[in-house]
């Protein structure tokens, strides 16, 4: 298990509370978990994604990351709605851990309000909250 | 050692505590519940589908199960098809992960030690394992894994047979797995198992595992709390 000072959390991404991370590309906002979570998890073997044209509200959960035996919730405090999913996942959830910023992204959307964005948290907030 | 609830309780209908385990899990959450829980149980028959489902593992048509009485129900927690029945002591761990400095892949090797210390009251020697999680002796699975995290607290937890009918498994792959025999404590030591001392040992063991001092409450209490009255 990583301390705090070994996550890799980069500057330009926002955060959850519940540990994903979340960049603008367009009007959408793509999103994964991040270095923490994966970390938590261990090896990752399954990862369940919504389909395109899913709406979700504030709060919802959107899909779940298993790892043995293990299976964790995914949340989002944004509603929108799914534009695209990373299909790659379904063969290689393995990247989820080896690249989670990248490769490893799980979902875009698009948010019902853009502004919503802004109640995500930025790198030294998100810190904050860890050590809190 | 870290203060905690444990909720002690006789043979339970599942859902009953299915409800009450999500209610504890929010209320963790939120601050209600001061304390991580453990909730030490049996349950009636009863089978559990994991998140990935697990029916095709179910090798009896679901008539023949309604014909006994047993219900399948389908939760959340990982791994796949389960037996849950008299004689095996099912462990519930309401924990916040991050306050107890837990990570998801320490709590699950550390519900498998529980059973392993457990079984060497009885001179069984179990192993974990890092692919097929869950308690073995040499092939055949003592007891099994599966936790939720939701906002990072955890639920669900372990089964361990102590004197659990092994009939019902032969009805199914357990946990997903083709060929997997399942075991007991008093099938492996060939002794009579009393399941109360049984409970006691492995409250010896989530103490001492978990670094824990356990302090009582009642259901009627816990319901209060968790607002289920």
């Amino acid at each position: 298990m990583k301390e705090i000072h070994e996550l890799n959390l980069p500057e330009n991404l926002h955060y959850t509370k519940d540990h994903e991370w979340a960049r603008k590309q367009g009007d959408l906002i793509v999103v994964g978990i991040n270095d923490y979570a994966q970390d938590q998890l261990g090896d990752i073997v399954f990862v369940e994604l919504p389909e395109p044209g899913e709406k979700f509200s504030e709060g919802d959960e959107f899909g779940t990351v298993e790892s043995v035996k293990a299976v964790s919730e995914l949340f989002l405090p944004i509603a929108g709605e799914v534009a695209d999913i990373n299909e790659d996942l379904a063969d290689t959830p393995e990247l989820v851990n080896s690249n989670p910023y990248d490769e490893g992204w799980m979902i875009k959307f698009k948010p019902d309000n853009p502004a919503d964005f802004d109640k995500l948290l930025d790198r030294d907030a998100y810190l904050t909250m860890l050590k809190g | 050692m870290r203060r905690a609830l444990l909720l002690n309780l006789p043979l339970t209908a599942y859902t009953a505590v299915l409800e009450l385990q999500r209610g504890s899990a929010a209320a963790r959450k939120d601050g209600r519940l001061d304390r991580d829980l453990v909730i030490l149980l049996e349950h009636p028959p009863v089978f559990t589908l994991g998140r990935r489902g697990g029916k095709e593992n179910l090798l009896l048509p679901e008539e023949k199960l309604q014909e006994r009485g047993i219900d399948i129900v389908p939760i959340e927690r990982g791994g796949n098809i389960t037996y849950h029945g008299p004689g095996q002591l099912v462990c519930y761990v309401i924990f916040d992960l991050r306050r107890a400095k837990l990570s998801v892949t320490e709590l699950v090797s550390s519900l498998e030690k529980v059973m392993i210390k457990t079984a060497e009251h009885w001179n069984i020697q179990a192993r974990g394992d890092k692919e097929h999680r869950g308690a073995w002796v040499s092939q055949r699975k003592l007891g099994s894994v599966g936790v939720t995290i939701r906002h990072g607290i955890s639920f669900h937890g372990l089964a361990l047979n102590a004197t659990t009918s092994m009939e019902p498994f032969s009805w199914i792959n357990p946990c997903g797995i083709s060929g997997c025999t399942m075991t007991s404590l008093s099938k492996e030591s060939g002794k009579a198992v009393d399941t109360e001392l049984v409970r006691r040992q492995m409250l010896g063991h989530i103490s001492d595992i978990f670094n824990l001092e356990l302090e009582p409450i009642q259901i009627e209490h816990l319901k209060k709390i968790t607002g289920q009255v």
